[in-house]
């Protein structure tokens, strides 16, 4: 091992040029491999929130009347009926907004009336009694609305009070942190007082965004806008039997109505998440493509060095170098280069970082990723100058004797 | 003397043909990396009325916030949208050339001969300068005439897919179609149009920046006319104090935002006329108690563009690394290059001793790494072919921005072009000076 | 032909100064045949590098073919060995992977030449010394008296007045060594003047004039055994070669 030491500081001082642009390279490589890494990993995390609801056998259909003789409230209970008594339907509702989407009204939402105090931007999701059945999300207190509480206002008798709601944990807490939030008064809307019966398990409501989990349920039949949304959740597995019924009699019920969208929950999951995913995917891949150009470069970069090196290299062999000497000889070059590199790289991450965290609010890089990321680097170099090296082993130390 | 030195480089290709590989196809992946991000880039980006980006504007009045900039440095211009009083009396002004209200409706077309079912159909209530603003070519016919906004007169244009849709493409202008049960007639047919991304209409919650244009247009007064609610973005949070419109007639009534209107004002006489109209009104809106702030702006189309965060800073993070992937592939170039022709000294001494003047050496190693980048940058261009029809497959059916992007275009190619030359430049540039800096008596003794 | 006064060459490294040489003085006049020897080390390549202005020098005054030559730019340095030197190496120095005929070529790629008349000249050169049927093959085909003598057809194909050649004789047995020595004596029948460092006595005795270097100076000139051996004086060729 004595014999490596020297030889390899001085075969860098023949060509530091090289030397600097194989650190140059891991360097750049790491300090992005960190970072994507960093952002991937959050991309991840974030597509993994759990959607709450029911993504596989759970669909929308939007009901938008045409003409003056459409009735939101006939229309859509002969709809509804007709959904219930379909084998493959579990539950079926009317409501007035997507979740997972941004189909929906916003509202704010206060412990005192008027914009005094705090409020929440929160989802307002209309349902009927039958609402939280076909979200199939559970209530963790209180109650669901009764029959009689729904209301049905109509431009002619309009009813903006809402006096029951129940409101998802997410939004009880960020009202009332760790009171309880069961029986208490709201201001949704700004005006109207309201009471709080029931708290459900969190899910993703008709609003995107860090709000995704804070929303609204009130007991109405929104019937004013000459549109409804129908919700439904069919038995496992008969979602898209159940979906082809739903558009082929649905669509044609009623010659005042058209659908006029139609999405399955699973399809609006993955719209929702479509912008983090490309970025996951396309960051991924390229940082991929990026590690391997540098490990190939160092291969091949290896490779040339050993072949230009052979005489040298028999000599050594010729003067007692055995095989494994060679290949230490190579690595530990290797070695020495990428620690450099990984210097460099680490202080370009943790800048690339920082900008990173100025410009996109992205927060900022765990140190663990560099550690990580070094020694993947390390690894994934090494290898890649193995087989140069071992290749520089297999030189016979003949060669020495030889001229070329 | 350049097709001696291709030969050279063709022979020292043939030598080391891996090496060779290694680095084409580093310079090529590099640059259709470039390529790939780059195009998509630049389609979001793209403004498509660049011609009157100094003439078209956005009208925006924030009623509550006064004029502060952001974080963003963006002033806080409130919503993207006008209430029905803001917008309809801003209209009225005769200080622009060209003006446009603009909304969406939902309805339903039928009563074309052999239709069976009515065709669901995003309709467009808009003003007659609409079409002529914004340069919207027609097939058949042409626009509705000013008098017909006031009506409004029961007159409709098509686009070019809903008339295929409706009359199989043919001329359709005079024939009679149902709206929503409404009668119209139709005026006019577009021929193809779809402005990416759609300028005119950002919002969100009309489809985005990267939306089909609608398939039918009305005048726009007819949403009142017929009370029918806009389809479209509809925001009702400006005030923090006002309930949701329940009717049609509160609708009209209410501080709601749904309404985009722009302005052609082709000199800066008529913008800071216009500009001041704008705050004399505003102004006297807070002295009614209706506003609580003055702040009105006007928007060109490409500040429009920056305001809607159109180009997202994924895409030009993306962009980013594509860069520093080609950084990447050009110091592995430039590295491989150097190892080889500084192995090729000892030749390159006898070329010198031979009579070959520095700036020969020079100029035979340049013209290898050159020949290395311009392989490349072919590759490259096929490569990033591949990679653009990949992203179109990948989003193929989908809205979103990306597929729509990722067509080759003239762009691409003069990005391919300059890639390859600054990749001669960085990777082949310092070699090419070692090895002509080189004594040529150095190389020839050692053997 | 090569007029040196005093020159000195000086390599400079981090340790040590070597004066690989010091006031070497040496007239060689036009269509000479002048064989070098001295020990190894002694500065025999150093003088060759110099005068074939592959090196600079530090002082004293070089004039080639009455030109002085110090102070000339590379580009001028280049064209001058293109057109007025042909060296030969004692290891060939052929380009491994270019054939007989394209190493031929090289020195009149550099000259610009028209492609009829480069290719008219590297036969003609190929024909003297008798490879003219191994045009095709590469060096490492042939042996090495054959690679000599495609050195030697590489350096007079450019028409040089002045061909300098280092041991060219010493990776070759004697009696291809003989075989060079022959060749460079035809060219130098020819009017071209030569210039020959070898350890060989018996080749260094078949030059006009034999030339001691010790220690990076000239230490005796020996006369001319044989003024009979003398070539004849080729001034028309020799002018004709230079431009
Ligand atoms: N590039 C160089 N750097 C340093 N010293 C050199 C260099 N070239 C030659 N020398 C030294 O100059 C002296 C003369 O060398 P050289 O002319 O090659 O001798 P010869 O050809 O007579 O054997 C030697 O001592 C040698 O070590
Ligand atoms: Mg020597």
């Amino acid at each position: 091992m004595a014999l490596t030491s020297h030889p390899l500081l001085s075969a860098l001082r023949r060509n530091p040029t090289g030397a600097v642009l194989i650190a140059l390279q891991i360097g750049i490589t790491l300090a992005i491999l960190v970072n994507a890494a960093a952002i991937v990993t959050r991309a991840i995390q974030k597509m993994s929130r759990p959607s709450g609801v029911d993504t596989r056998d759970t669909f929308v259909m939007t009901m938008v009347g045409l003409s003056k003789n459409f009735n939101v409230y006939s229309t859509s209970s002969a709809d509804l009926a007709y959904l219930r008594h379909l084998p493959g339907v579990a539950a079926a509702s009317i409501v007035f907004g997507t979740p997972l989407t941004d189909n929906g009204s916003d509202t704010s939402v206060g412990r005192s009336p008027g914009s005094r105090g705090p409020t929440v931007t929160s989802a307002l999701l209309p349902v009927d009694q039958q609402g939280l059945r076909t979200l199939d999300v559970a209530l963790i207190a209180g109650r669901n609305f009764r029959g009689s509480e729904i209301r049905v206002p109509s431009a002619a008798h309009p009813d903006p009070r809402i006096g029951e709601v129940i409101v998802t944990q997410a939004l009880a807490h960020a009202l009332f942190a760790h009171q309880s939030a069961l029986g208490q008064t709201i201001y949704v809307g700004s005006h109207t007082p309201s009471t709080i019966i029931g708290i459900t398990r969190n899910f993703m409501g008709p609003q995107l965004g860090q709000h995704a989990y804070d929303t609204v349920l009130a007991p109405e039949i929104v019937t004013q806008y000459d549109m409804y949304d129908l919700l439904v959740r069919t038995r496992p597995g008969q979602r898209a039997a159940v979906f082809r019924a739903a558009k082929r009699h649905i669509g044609t019920a009623d010659p005042n109505a058209v659908i006029g969208q139609a999405v399955t929950f699973a399809h609006a999951k993955r719209l929702l998440y479509s912008g983090l995913r490309d970025l996951a995917i396309f960051l991924s891949f390229l940082t991929l493509v990026m590690l391997a150009l540098c490990c190939l470069g160092i291969f091949g970069l290896g490779t040339f060095n050993v072949a230009t090196r052979t005489r040298q290299i028999g000599i050594r062999r010729a003067l007692g170098a055995r095989r494994r000497d060679i290949v230490a000889l190579f690595l530990a070059e290797n070695a020495l280069v990428v620690a450099i590199g990984a210097i460099f790289g680490c202080l370009l991450a943790l800048a690339i970082g920082q900008w990173l965290t100025d410009h996109d609010g992205v927060a900022r890089l765990d140190p663990w990723y560099l550690l990580v990321g070094v020694a993947i680097l390390a690894l994934t170099s090494q290898l890649a100058a193995w087989q140069p090296a071992r290749r520089a082993a297999r030189i016979p130390p003949s060669v020495a004797t030889r001229t070329i | 003397m350049i097709g001696y030195y291709l030969r050279l480089a063709l022979r020292s290709f043939r030598r080391a043909p891996g090496l060779t590989a290694l680095m084409v196809s580093a310079i090529a992946i590099g640059i259709a990396a470039c390529i790939v991000t780059l195009t998509v880039y630049h389609g979001m980006a793209n403004n498509p009325i660049w011609w009157k980006n100094g003439e078209l504007y956005a009208v925006t009045v924030n009623p509550s916030t006064p004029n502060r900039t952001r974080e963003a440095g963006l002033p806080a211009y409130g919503p993207g949208q006008l209430a029905y009083d803001d917008a309809t009396y801003l209209f009225g002004s005769s200080i622009p050339k060209r003006k446009a209200l603009l909304t969406f409706l939902f309805g339903s077309i039928s009563g074309a001969p052999d239709q069976t079912r009515p065709l669901p159909t995003m309709t467009r209530a808009t003003t007659a300068g609409f079409f002529r603003m914004f340069a919207v070519p027609f097939r058949y016919g042409g626009p509705w005439s000013k008098a017909a906004d006031r009506g409004p007169e029961p007159v409709m244009v098509l686009s070019g897919r809903e008339n295929h849709k409706l009359f199989g493409g043919a001329d359709s202008v005079g024939r009679t179609l149902l709206w929503s049960g409404h009668r119209f007639r139709v005026v006019g047919v577009l021929a193809p149009w779809h402005p990416l991304p759609r300028f005119y209409d950002l919002s969100a919650g009309n489809g985005g920046a990267f939306a089909r244009p609608a398939g039918a247009f009305i005048p726009f007064q007819w949403g009142p006319v017929l009370g029918d609610w806009p389809a479209g973005d509809l925001s009702c949070d400006t005030h923090g104090s006002s309930t949701t419109p329940t009717t049609y007639q509160e609708l009209l009534g209410s501080s709601c935002t749904w309404i985009g209107l722009w302005v052609e004002l082709p000199t800066p006489a008529a913008q800071r006329h216009f500009l001041a109209f704008m705050q004399a009104y505003a102004a006297n809106q807070r002295a009614a108690g209706r506003f609580q702030a003055v702040n009105t702006h006007l928007w060109t189309v490409s500040q429009w563009l920056t305001l809607h965060h159109v180009v997202s800073h994924r895409s030009g993070l993306l962009v980013n690394l594509a860069f520093a992937l080609l950084a990447v592939c050009l110091i592995n170039t430039l590295g491989i290059l150097l190892a080889k022709f500084l192995r090729g000294a000892p030749v390159a001494g006898v070329r010198r001793a031979l009579g070959a003047s520095r700036r020969q050496i020079f100029a035979q190693h340049l013209v290898e790494a050159g020949a290395v980048s311009l392989a490349g940058a072919v590759l490259g261009l096929a490569l990033s072919a591949a990679g653009l029809a990949g992203v179109r497959l990948m989003y193929r059916g989908s809205s979103a921005a990306y597929g729509k992007f990722a067509h080759f275009d003239a762009i691409g190619l003069a990005w391919a072009v300059a890639l390859a030359f600054v990749s001669t430049i960085v990777a082949g540039l310092y070699p090419a000076w070692r090895i002509g800096r080189r004594a040529p008596a150095t190389y020839l003794k050692s053997q | 032909m090569l007029e040196m006064h005093n020159i000195s060459k000086v390599y400079r490294t981090d340790m040590i100064e070597t004066h690989a040489l010091r006031e070497f003085s040496l007239q060689v006049a036009a269509g000479e045949f002048v064989a070098v020897s001295g020990p190894s080390g002694s500065g025999k390549t150093t003088f060759l590098n110099v005068a074939g202005l592959l090196e600079t020098f530090d002082g004293g005054t070089y004039r080639l073919d009455g030109q002085d030559v110090s102070g000339l730019s590379d580009n001028a340095r280049a064209r001058i060995r293109n057109e007025k030197i042909g060296f030969v190496f004692q290891s060939f120095n052929l380009i491994a992977d270019l054939d007989i005929f394209d190493n031929v070529d090289v020195p009149l790629r550099y000259r610009r030449m028209k492609a009829d008349e480069r290719k008219a000249r590297i036969t003609n050169s190929l024909e003297l010394v008798g490879l003219t049927s191994r045009m095709r093959h590469l060096p490492s085909q042939l042996s090495g008296g054959q690679q000599q003598r495609a050195a030697i057809a590489r350096a007079i194909a450019g028409d040089p007045a002045l061909i300098l050649a280092d041991e060219p004789t010493g990776n070759l047995d004697s009696l291809m060594a003989r075989q060079i020595m022959g060749l460079l004596e035809k060219i130098n029948s020819m009017g071209t003047t030569v210039v020959l460092v070898t350890h060989d006595p018996e080749l260094a005795r078949r030059a006009q004039r034999n030339i001691h270097v010790i220690d990076g100076l000239v230490a005796d000139t020996v006369a001319p055994s044989d003024p009979a051996a003398r070539g004849p004086h080729g001034q028309t060729h020799a002018e004709s070669a230079v431009d």
